[in-house]
């Protein structure tokens, strides 16, 4: 069992099975480190607010933190009419962001290496977008499919591949969050069974191995839920902003 | 007790800081970003692209030649995906 690198990210039920018709709603692991993340960040940002003070404390410096790092994002790459969305992105960095560093806790469980969860979240992203997009320019969103200045013979063809380019979005931002997790997770799991298999002798270079790979393990955490939060911004803009 | 002096050293702090922020910062992280973003970028729209043709070749009856049309179709969306990032970050690198 404990020599199995993908045992970690097993999904498994606590507490009683709840059906509700053909749909399982059982409280898993999963769930339970969603949840965790979530109480994490009200409870982090509930003190980090609270109080208001002009020579920040501690939390409230970190809290100032992430908020400026959003929308300083934000304004940076979807402009100013994306000010409205502020709380959703913000809300999206924090949760992928927690899940991707309490993942990084022994024994914990890391909720976005599976592909459902990054790609639920994708897809609301994209199809959420998609309505912002429809509903600022009407029928004209549209012409993002049709770029500007290409030969009428050749317009259909382009017309295709820039639909395919745009319905790639939810599954190059689901599967690279969810790749980049898995891979990370599998990768310490099998340099940590090399420790113990090489044992007292030949154990610490992948021992060393590990501990250069919890650091990079981290920052790809981090980069993750950042480069998630500024493809929305992105995608965001394009919405907004029709231009080609 | 020299208070204008303090200001204006200040002053040159500030945009000292202001100056190397947006210098290398911001910049490292994006680039970062936009590197993990090229690898994906190129399959998704593979797949993409494959799967469509599979979803059309099941409703005409016509097995490979959708899957195989579609496949190069999305292998030049990935190829302009990829190049529309690269020349993203080309313009925020001036």
């Amino acid at each position: 069992m404990a020599a199995n690198p993908m045992h970690q990210f097993q999904v498994y039920r606590l507490g009683p099975e709840i059906k509700l018709g053909n749909v399982d709603l059982s409280f898993t692991n999963a769930s339970l480190f969603m949840f965790i993340s979530a109480l994490t960040i009200c409870i982090f940002l509930y003190f980090g607010s609270k109080q208001k003070g002009i020579i920040p404390g501690r939390l409230q410096l970190i809290a100032e933190l992430f908020y400026n790092f959003i929308a300083k994002m934000i304004s940076d790459t979807a402009g100013s009419k994306a000010k409205p969305y502020f709380p959703f992105i913000f809300t999206l960095f924090m949760f992928v962001l927690l899940c991707n560093m309490i993942g990084m806790l022994p024994y914990s469980f890391t909720v976005t290496s599976h592909i459902i969860v990054t790609l639920v979240m994708a897809l609301f992203i994209f199809i959420a977008v998609t309505i912002v997009g429809f509903i600022k320019h009407g029928l004209k969103y549209l012409s993002i499919f049709v770029p500007k200045g290409v030969p009428v013979v050749l317009l259909p063809l382009i017309t295709i591949i820039e639909i395919i380019s745009y319905l790639s979005r939810p599954v190059s931002l689901s599967v690279r969050l969810f790749a980049n997790m898995m891979a990370g997770h599998t990768m310490l799991k099998v340099f940590g069974s090399f420790v113990i298999s090489l044992g007292l002798l030949g154990g610490w270079l992948p021992l060393s191995f590990s501990v250069a790979l919890t650091g990079l393990e981290i920052l790809v955490a981090f980069l993750q839920a950042y480069v998630f939060a500024i493809l929305t911004c992105i995608y965001l803009n394009d919405a907004l902003n029709l231009h080609h | 007790m020299d208070d204008n002096n303090f200001k204006t050293r200040l002053r040159i702090a500030k945009r000292e800081i202001l100056k190397k922020d947006a210098n290398e910062n911001n910049k490292r992280g994006l680039f970062l970003g936009s590197a993990f973003r090229l690898g994906t970028e190129l399959v998704a729209a593979v797949a993409v692209g494959t799967i469509i043709g599979f979803i059309l070749d099941n409703w005409f009856d016509t097995k490979p030649w959708f899957i195989i049309t579609f496949f190069f179709i999305g292998v030049i969306a990935g190829i302009l995906n990829v190049v529309r990032v690269a020349n993203n970050m080309q313009k925020e690198d001036k």
